[in-house]
């Protein structure tokens, strides 16, 4: 990718001929997983995204690398006849609520301003770093969203909707603060297909579950339950994925997870959108599903001192000799500087101490208001003042009424 | 009930009353004000008196003036997006490199004590020639002077302190010796350069053999620091033409490498030290002194450039990812096991790097144990850990190499050319960050930008601006620290978050409902009394 | 003299039973202190409590957010034993200015000034009702009383107004002045009176140049507001009261439901908007006055009455305690009342909305068997019943004034087209 950067300037033409494993070449991996619906009737919703993060744990993107986002707590739900469990299959074989799960946002906290400020970070200091999307220009991020959606929107809760353009706009931001390197963007709403469809950015793969004008439909019950526990679009990409793609070794591409779209299981048109990616479909459909679904970990052996022990124990030897080395000739600096510091210190006495010294009596004075409440001593001094308040106002009122009422008389 | 009027009256009498000329319009106090038009079943009613009249218009104009002086400037005050000016030509300059030339002066010394002080002079100027014309890359060029004499030097000290030391990137004595030698000092910036008698260049000479020697050793010292600049250059939105000739493929290579390698730059980074054994022991490791002898003097040479908290943490029945003594390399990247090891980010605002010590038995297929984790960290596998000495040595080892040093060199030079990178990174970075901010205010006209904002893009630009002037210093490096604070700050200011998007017809569905029910009574009353007035005139 | 004895009378029995509810139910004044339709955010008893206790212990009592109340109630309540150890003094307090009101209600029925002002005599003079009848009808009124139990500090403004009318009315301009910027400064919206009642107090003095009597008049507003809000400096140390006082009648952050129109809507309001919609609510509540103010110019203590009612609907955190205030002063036009013309609807909609308020916001707060909807239709019916009794009384009031242009059409029907 470096490479091929630093030439496509001047050289487009070498850069095709450059070998193309070299331009997929990022990082590290996020997914950004998002419920958008509550309520016991949208289990599937919640199931969805939960089979989902499971997949891509299971694939090695780390709990830090993925923001989960859930509205509701399915497994608590007081009609659950299974507490403390979500299903995704009627055949109840996996626990998708394990012990290991790591909810970034839930309940009320999922809401379109939360989601947006997740995605272009304008967080607050307070927003701790387990619930922010630290990706930079080398992060593949997996975006995929659930819930209830129309033309060019998606229900968050029950209050709200983020637009298209909306999230057009937040990718156009992440973009241009280079927050992701490449972006696949999955969703599976009704009419999924238009919330993709505003897209500006570049090196974004995008899939839908439905056309404008279609819905998406469950997949099955499970009459345990009592809900519909998946989708139908959702459940046949898990399906690729647990089968197709076993090990993080896996080399299935892209494209062979969309030609899997079959619009005759899946009950609605699944849309897939490639002409935001650089090189257009060809390239897109050969990003590997790894690159999006799995973790990259270029690790790099040492293999210094794998040849033998005693040959690098001089280098390493030699090295922290230096080490020692500077670090005397460090304090020795050090210490000369302290001398002048202190001889400044001298030589303009007066100016320092008064400022260190302000700040010190400053602190406390202001502590005091902020925080400690006092035992009340002075509880005689509020009363005079109450007593001078009433008095004031009584005084007030009774000289107005003295001074208006003599003339009314005479 | 109390309804007592009950006339009975038809009502098609009713709706007969002329509609303008007796009725007399009166405000209803009801929500929303409505006009009442009371009005009797009388065909002709007696004419309004002309201070009824004048009553009517004063009230009609009493709610309007309402409406013109204060609901007016209201809802152009509320409603406005308040977007703050900024500089965005500036801004956009900056991006594209127009507004700051990258140069790296880097000043080398020669300390020439044995020569005299024409030949020194004759020396410095073949060696600058040699060094000229093998440079292709003038944002980075090294310049030679010669070094005072010693004594002059030490008196020097005192006074100019900092300024001396900051400029000069490298020292060389050149002293001579039996052969032709070159010996980088550990501990100090200072290249030794030895030469046999012979080489001592003649000043008629255009050049010669020592000149071309000490070139050359330069440059293969800073081969490695220019690369770095240059790719950076290369990777920023800098105009071309400013940047080398693109570097062969093995070096593209290792800088994609170190480029990837390297965490992103942060004034603090966390440390976690992890001991993870796969059963009850070993229980403990004798870390504190460990990281005492070996890892604070590192750390502290770093701490002109980045600040490092540290903390331990053990972990018994530890598993890892992967099973087997052989670990192949690509299971390497699932030996951590992220699902079950504490290993979260850290709670305070500094990024984390983890250094993971496993006290297993393991090997990595074709030799080694121990490896680096690109922007995370390291592993060390090794079945005894009394003594850490090793250990901590590669750790130090693979944390200069995230921090993103040159591999080769002493460890003073790695330091400042460090520091020289990190300073062009953020330099860089910053930048790109104005430049976006730029674009993303005029691409998104709906956005809201607060005073805040430019407050932060000025602080960013002129400290830009001091940390152009002066790259190659560690002042360079703080300057660069604070502009590059200021923009990301600027940039994900908080309250610039909103949905941007908001089409007409919800503006629509906004005002009408409300605003309608008022609206429309107060137009029609004015409308009415305008057509009145004009009747009256007209009939005068 | 029977008269002294019968308010002696009324005013003992209004106590009596006061203080019977106080004692008998100990749990009551609490319970009501906690009912959304009797304490809003900026006149809640429990949060002058915690306003106390912060005071009391050398803080400022606008930390922490939830004390809205004026800065001079602290010192006067510091006065009194802490109320939770001694609530009788607290209960006689409250009592004592209940009868105030009433008083001051009943010298405002004594002037006749309702049935004849100075521009305007109504037809229908004789029709009246004594004063003793009025204050009953005002001490009486189940709101009143449960206002009084609950004890939020709107009724000290309620008291200020109308000794602010009843001096106005007695042409005493300086006190009458003083009286309302005192509620004024209390609950800020009153100072939307001070057009009407100036009026009315140049119309009770006879003799002076209005423009001296205008001047006059701004000068002790001015004078007494500055008085006020520098006491409240001195007593708080610093000026941040006024963002947290009237800041918070100005900007509605906090949005406690109530028997208003303003929190739902708020709660609803795009985020960008708010701020558009907060400047119309204000502008739509102080329109009125002018408009009012010029139209029955003849009366102008109708005009305080209406608007009274037009504040109990519209304002940012109305109370019942505020919808007492105006039923107080309806009785004054008793004399209108055979012209009203929905009086039916009218009571029927109020009772309804207060029987059934209570219970939607019961299921919607505690059984969870309802939403917030539920009991914001019922305050919307609420303001409903209120609005159309505003518009049947001004309806009424506006006939009464035809009648004397026309009094061919007296007792004939007319017709809204």
């Amino acid at each position: 990718m470096r490479l091929s950067k630093l030439l496509q300037l001047p050289l487009v033409l070498t850069s095709l001929l450059l070998p193309l494993p070299v331009a997929t070449e990022h990082t590290s991996n996020w997914a950004v997983l998002v419920s958008t619906s509550r309520f016991w009737f949208n289990y599937r919703h919640l199931a969805n995204v939960l089979s989902l993060y499971r997949t891509v744990k299971r694939l090695g993107i780390p709990d830090s690398q993925i923001i989960l986002m859930l509205p509701d707590d399915m497994a608590c739900n007081p009609r659950n006849a299974f507490p403390g469990t979500v299903y995704s299959n009627a055949d109840r074989a996996v626990d998708l609520y394990g012990d290991n799960i790591e909810v970034d946002y839930r309940g009320y906290e999922v809401t379109v301003e939360n989601f947006i400020r997740l995605l272009t970070d304008r967080v607050g200091e307070e927003m701790p770093r387990s619930k922010r999307l630290l990706t930079d220009d080398g992060s593949n991020i997996l975006v995929y969203m659930t819930g209830h959606g129309g033309n060019e929107f998606l229900k968050f809760q029950d209050a709200e909707e983020i637009s298209a353009f909306d999230l057009a706009d937040a990718f156009e931001q992440m973009w241009e603060k280079k927050r992701y390197h490449e972006l696949l963007f999955m969703i599976d709403t009704c009419q999924a297909n238009t919330m993709y469809s505003k897209f500006y950015s570049p090196n974004i793969i995008a899939t839908g579950s439905s056309e404008i004008d279609e819905s998406s439909y469950s997949h099955h019950a499970d009459n345990d339950v009592g809900v519909a526990v998946i989708d139908r679009y959702t459940y046949y990409n898990l399906e690729f994925l647990e089968t197709k793609v076993r090990e993080p070794s896996s080399k299935t591409t892209v494209g062979d997870l969309f030609d899997s779209y079959d619009s005759a299981k899946i009950h609605s048109n699944a849309g897939i959108r490639y002409d935001l990616f650089p090189g257009g479909e060809k390239a897109a459909r050969e990003r590997l599903l790894m690159d999006f679904f799995g973790n990259v970990q270029n690790v790099e052996v040492d293999t210094t001192n794998s040849s033998s022990g005693n040959s690098t124990d001089a280098e390493w030897e030699e090295d922290i000799l230096a080490l020692g080395k500077k670090i005397s000739e460090l304090r020795k600096r050090q210490e000369a500087l302290d001398l002048q510091a202190q001889a400044q210190v001298n030589n303009s006495s007066s100016v320092p101490p008064p400022g260190s010294l302000k700040s010190e009596v400053k602190l406390p004075t202001s502590k005091i208001r902020a925080a400690k409440v006092e035992v009340d001593n002075s509880w005689f001094g509020k009363k005079a003042v109450g007593a001078w308040a009433l008095a004031g106002c009584s005084l007030v009122w009774l000289a107005g009424s003295y001074l208006e009422s003599s003339p009314s008389a005479s | 009930m109390a309804l007592n009027h009950q006339d009975a009256s038809s009502p098609a009498a009713m709706r007969e009353p002329g509609e303008d000329s007796t009725a007399s319009v009166r405000r209803d106090a009801d929500a929303p004000k409505g006009a009442v038009v009371a009005a009797t079943k009388r065909k002709e009613p007696p004419p309004e008196t002309l201070g009824s009249i004048h009553l009517r218009t004063t009230v009609i104009l009493s709610f309007w003036a309402i409406i013109v002086f204060f609901g007016l400037p209201l809802w152009w005050k509320t409603t406005a997006i308040y977007r703050a000016d900024l500089p965005l030509d500036e801004m956009m300059d900056w991006d594209k490199g127009v507004a700051c030339r990258p140069v790296f002066p880097l000043r080398i010394s020669i300390e020439a004590s044995s020569l005299q002080e024409h030949e020194a002079q004759h020396l410095l100027r073949t060696t600058q020639h040699a060094l000229d014309d093998l440079n292709d890359f003038s944002a980075h060029h090294l310049r030679l002077q010669l070094a005072q004499p010693a004594n002059a030097s030490i008196s020097a000290d005192g006074s100019t302190t900092g300024g001396l030391e900051d400029e000069v990137a490298l020292t060389i004595k050149v002293l001579p010796g039996p052969e032709q030698a070159s010996e980088l000092q550990s501990y100090s910036p200072v290249l030794d350069i030895y030469y046999t008698p012979n080489q001592v260049p003649s000043s008629s000479s255009s050049s010669s053999p020592l000149a071309t020697y000490i070139a050359n050793q330069l440059r293969t010292i800073f081969a490695e620091e220019q690369a770095m600049i240059a790719h950076l250059l290369s990777t920023s939105s800098a105009p071309p033409e400013r940047s080398p000739k693109a570097p062969p493929p093995e070096v593209a290579e290792a800088l994609a490498k170190w480029t990837s390698r390297s965490m992103k730059y942060s004034p603090t980074y966390h440390l976690t030290f992890s001991l993870f054994t796969p059963t009850a022991t070993p229980s403990s490791w004798d870390i504190e002194t460990a990281i005492e002898e070996h890892m604070k003097p590192l750390l502290d040479t770093l701490s002109s450039i980045s600040n490092f908290t540290i903390d331990t943490q053990v972990q018994l029945y530890a598993s890892p990812g992967v099973s087997g003594a052989l670990l192949k390399k690509e299971d390497l990247s699932g030996f951590i096991n992220a699902a079950e090891w504490p290993l979260s980010p850290s709670i305070g605002g500094a990024p984390t790097i983890n250094f993971i010590l496993y006290a297993g038995d393991m090997e990595v297929e074709g030799g080694g144990r121990s490896w680096l984790i690109p922007q995370w960290g390291g592993v060390v596998v090794q079945a005894n850990v009394t003594d850490l000495r090793p250990t901590m040595l590669i750790f130090s080892n693979q944390l200069l190499a995230l921090l993103g040093a040159p591999e080769a060199g002493s460890l003073p030079l790695r330091l400042m050319t460090l520091i020289r990178v990190r300073s062009a990174g953020l330099l860089l970075k910053a930048s790109g960050t104005l430049g976006s901010l730029a674009r993303l205010t005029r691409a998104l006209p709906s956005i809201s930008i607060p005073q805040s904002v430019a407050e932060g893009v000025y602080t960013t630009i002129e400290h830009l601006r001091k940390a152009c002037d002066g790259l190659g210093g560690k002042e360079a490096l703080r300057n660069a620290r604070i502009a590059e604070e200021a923009a990301e700050k600027a940039f994900f200011e908080k309250s610039m978050v909103g949905q941007v998007y908001f089409p007409d017809e919800h503006k629509v569905a906004v005002y009408l409902p409300l605003l309608g029910p008022i609206g429309v009574p107060l137009v029609m009353g004015l409308l009415k009394d305008f057509k009145a007035w004009k009747k009256r005139r007209s009939a005068i | 003299m029977s008269i002294d004895r019968r308010k002696a009378a009324l005013f003992c029995t209004a106590a009596a039973v006061r203080l019977l509810l106080f004692t008998a139910f100990p749990g009551l004044p609490d319970l009501l202190t906690g009912r959304v339709e009797i304490s809003t955010p900026v006149t809640s008893f429990k949060r002058l409590q915690e306003g106390l206790f912060l005071y009391n212990h050398n803080v400022s009592p606008y930390d922490g957010g939830v004390y809205h109340q004026a800065p001079l109630l602290l010192p006067l309540f510091s006065l009194l034993p802490n109320s939770l150890d001694y609530p009788i003094f607290t209960y006689i307090i409250y009592i004592l200015v209940d009868l105030l009101s009433a008083d001051a209600l009943m010298k405002i029925a004594d002037s006749g000034e309702a049935r004849s002002s100075k521009l305007y005599t109504s037809p229908r003079k004789d029709k009246k009702w004594g004063s003793l009848e009025i204050a009953a009808a005002f001490l009486f009124n189940p709101f009143t009383i449960a206002t009084c139990i609950g004890r939020p500090t709107s009724v000290f403004t309620s008291c200020a107004i109308l000794h602010a009318v009843a001096k106005a009315v007695a042409g005493s301009s300086l006190t009458s002045i003083f009286a309302l910027t005192f509620a004024a400064y209390l609950s800020m919206y009153p100072i939307l009176l001070l057009p009407p009642l100036l009026l009315l107090c140049f119309d009770r003095r006879r003799s002076e140049s209005s423009i001296n009597f205008f001047l006059g008049c701004a000068s002790a507003v001015g004078g007494s507001t500055y008085a006020l809000l520098q006491m409240s400096y001195i007593i708080t140390g610093s000026w941040e009261f006024l963002s947290s006082t009237y800041g918070v009648h100005l900007l509605l952050p906090d949005l406690t439901p109530n028997v208003g129109l303003w929190w739902y809507f708020f709660i609803e309001m795009f985020d960008s908007f708010r701020n558009f919609f907060l400047g119309v609510f204000w502008l739509h509540l102080s329109s009125y006055v002018g408009g009012l103010t010029i139209r029955l110019r003849r009366q102008p203590l109708f005009v305080v009455t209406i608007l009274l009612g037009i504040f109990a609907i519209f304002k940012p955190y109305p109370s019942i305690s505020d919808t007492s205030l105006f039923l107080a002063m309806l009785p004054l036009y008793q004399h209108v009342f055979p012209l009203m013309r929905y009086t039916f609807l009218t009571t029927s909609t109020v009772l309804y909305a207060t029987l059934l308020g209570p219970a939607f916001y019961y299921l919607w707060v505690y059984a969870g068997s309802g939403n917030a909807n539920f009991f914001y239709a019922i305050t919307l019916v609420w303001s409903l019943g209120l609005s159309v009794l505003v518009g049947d009384i001004l309806f009424a009031v506006l006939r009464d004034e035809w009648e004397v242009e026309r009094p061919e059409m007296k007792g004939k029907e007319i017709r809204q087209i």
